[in-house]
């Protein structure tokens, strides 16, 4: 990079804002999953699947005291909205769970870095855990926009954790539904059907899998990855302090620095997606 | 209101600058905030070489602030020279580099390599990291040991040096002396608080080293009497840190003491903090009739006992 006296005004504009953004909706989809509408025409219009908000929720200096971070589920450019989908599982979420409309919320974004995908991908699959489903949306909209085959496979405990299955039902060539108990769709671990799927295919090469969900999963879609050898990419999921890279208070261990027990990357802005290959062990 | 204010021979456009550690190398936040609006930018503290940090946990959320443990990760002298100080010095703003190291010679290592790079306006000596096994805290603990690794250090720049001190001693005003009588042109205080959290579920300390660092607003009266301390003990800048989140906040650490301040903890819940602290800053000073900021530094009143 080519440095000159005023390099802020010579950089690229801007990436990421900080905006007080209006509460448009926010719906409740089970006990305690909620989904949010948040007016923010930059934040919309600049973010890519897999990347993340930072939304404010204590008065100054007050509590809860950093911020809380939430993949992009879906927006709409045309006008200005994008959403934010969440289990309640602490402070921060219940106080969301409690925003109404024409309340504002202060938000920074899109942060991180989100999925990506080749021109020649022809077939994406799509694995979600629990709430982790929260940016598969926006990505299945994106890929499908680009006429990219979508299968989702959608796993959750019970029938009250799996939310958005029309969605991906209306849009996705094949959505399949798990849950640990069989109170909705298939009976078990999401991954069985996957590896079902990946068996009776003949050509991964322009297939992908993208995922997102507790750790347990991602883990065992890495070795799926591995097993197929087809390309795959997790959303993961740290504390974070800042959500912007200064903090350094968000490393992750990758599969390339397993072997030097002393090198991290950072959760904020290496991912939260990272490669099957490089990600956490 | 006239808002510079002179560290030794650095002159501030104002008394606002962010801490080191929670700005980065300053490109960080640059989407968010004009960085020249800062009276300066201290570095992410930077090591001989490039440091990967303490494993993870190393933050955790607490009532009114947080507790780290980074460890000091950063990207080594050689890559910060490279990749980092090309940005920072064409910032129209004050650029002070944190050191830190393990032993004396690391920091005179550091320093003398940096010595020779230009646009570099001052350093920040980083004697008060709780969060590395060594070089962190002890030298700020004992002011012998201060004494000499400053000297030795004082020997190496004639650009101005500020020791960055701990909360975590019993008596802040000897060390400030020490840091005086061996050549430091300011101080900094304070470092982050030790402090410990515990995960009564798993049993485990909620960060990795267990010890870590405290800051946030809770510091704030903390910071606020090492500063009134510190500002008893010695005549150089004192740069007040600890809590500050507002112009207000800012006002009592300059009215104590304090010839600057820097907002640490803040930035990561707004990084466009410094701005509204200058903005802060600005509105007493019109409310007050102030003309120059340096006029309210220790302007602090004794209460007078009534007749």
């Amino acid at each position: 990079m080519v440095v000159t006296t005023d390099p802020i005004k010579q950089l690229t504009p801007p990436s990421k804002w900080i905006l007080d953004c209006d509460v448009i909706a926010v719906t409740e989809l089970s006990s305690d999953i909620y989904l949010m509408r948040l007016h923010g025409s930059e934040i919309a219009n600049n973010a890519s699947p897999g990347q993340f908000v930072n939304l404010r929720l204590g008065s100054s200096g007050g509590s809860p005291f950093l911020r809380r971070p939430f993949s992009v589920c879906r927006r709409r450019v045309a006008d200005g909205w994008f959403e934010i989908l969440w289990k309640v599982v602490g402070e921060g979420t219940a106080k969301m769970a409690a925003f109404k409309p024409n309340m504002t919320v202060n938000v920074i974004g899109p942060l991180g870095r989100g999925y990506h995908w080749k021109e020649s991908l022809e077939h994406a699959i799509l694995v979600a855990g629990g709430i982790g489903v929260a940016p598969l949306p926006f990505l299945c909209e994106e890929l499908t926009a680009r006429n990219k085959k979508v299968i989702a496979y959608l796993g959750a405990q019970n029938v009250e954790q799996l939310v958005m299955s029309d969605f991906f039902e209306s849009l996705a060539s094949e959505t399949v539904l798990v849950t640990d108990d069989g109170s909705l769709g298939k009976k078990g671990l999401v991954t069985v059907p996957l590896i079902n799927y990946l068996s009776h295919s003949n050509d991964l090469k322009n297939t992908a899998i993208f995922s997102c969900g507790p750790s347990g999963l991602l883990s065992a879609i890495s070795g799926i990855c591995d097993n197929f050898n087809v390309s795959g990419q997790v959303a993961i999921e740290t504390i974070m302090g800042c959500g912007f890279g200064v903090c350094v208070g968000c490393p992750v261990q990758t599969r390339a620095s397993s072997s030097d027990k002393k090198s991290f990357k950072l959760t904020c802005i290496d991912g939260p997606v990272f490669d099957t290959r490089e990600s956490i062990v | 209101m006239k808002l510079s204010v002179k560290i030794g021979d650095m002159t501030l456009k104002n008394p606002v600058m962010v801490a080191s550690g929670t700005f980065g190398y300053g490109q960080e936040a640059s989407d968010f905030l004009d960085l020249s609006c800062l009276g300066g930018i201290i570095t992410k503290s930077v090591t001989l070489k490039p440091r990967a940090g303490n494993p993870p946990p190393r933050i955790c959320e607490l009532p009114g602030g947080m507790l780290n443990s980074i460890g000091l990760a950063n990207v080594g002298l050689e890559r910060f020279i490279e990749e980092k100080l090309p940005f920072l010095r064409g910032l129209n703003t004050q650029l002070i580099v944190n050191i830190a190291g393990g032993v004396a010679d690391e920091f005179g290592e550091v320093l003398e390599r940096l010595d020779d790079e230009s646009g570099i306006a001052a350093y920040e000596l980083n004697f008060s990291c709780p969060n590395v096994k060594e070089g962190g805290l002890e030298f700020s603990q004992n002011a012998n040991v201060l004494s000499r690794v400053t000297r030795k250090l004082r020997k190496i720049t004639k650009r101005p040096l500020i020791v960055k001190l701990t909360p975590n001693v019993s008596g802040i005003g000897s060390i400030a002396r020490a840091a005086e009588e061996s050549g430091a042109d300011a101080i900094s205080a304070i470092n982050t608080v030790l402090g410990f959290a515990v995960d009564i579920e798993q049993k485990r300390p909620r960060i990795y080293r267990g010890l870590a660092g405290y800051s946030g607003p809770a510091i704030k009266p903390i910071a606020l009497a090492k500063v009134y301390e510190a500002a008893q003990n010695v005549n150089i800048p004192i740069i007040g840190i600890g809590g500050i989140k507002s112009g207000e906040d800012a006002l009592e650490f300059i009215i104590t003491g304090a010839t600057a301040v820097q907002i640490g903890a803040a930035n990561f819940i707004d990084p466009r903090t410094s701005e509204f602290v200058l903005q802060g800053i600005l509105e007493y000073g019109a409310r007050h009739g102030v003309d120059s900021i340096a006029s309210l530094i220790g302007s602090l009143k004794p209460w007078q006992e009534s007749n």
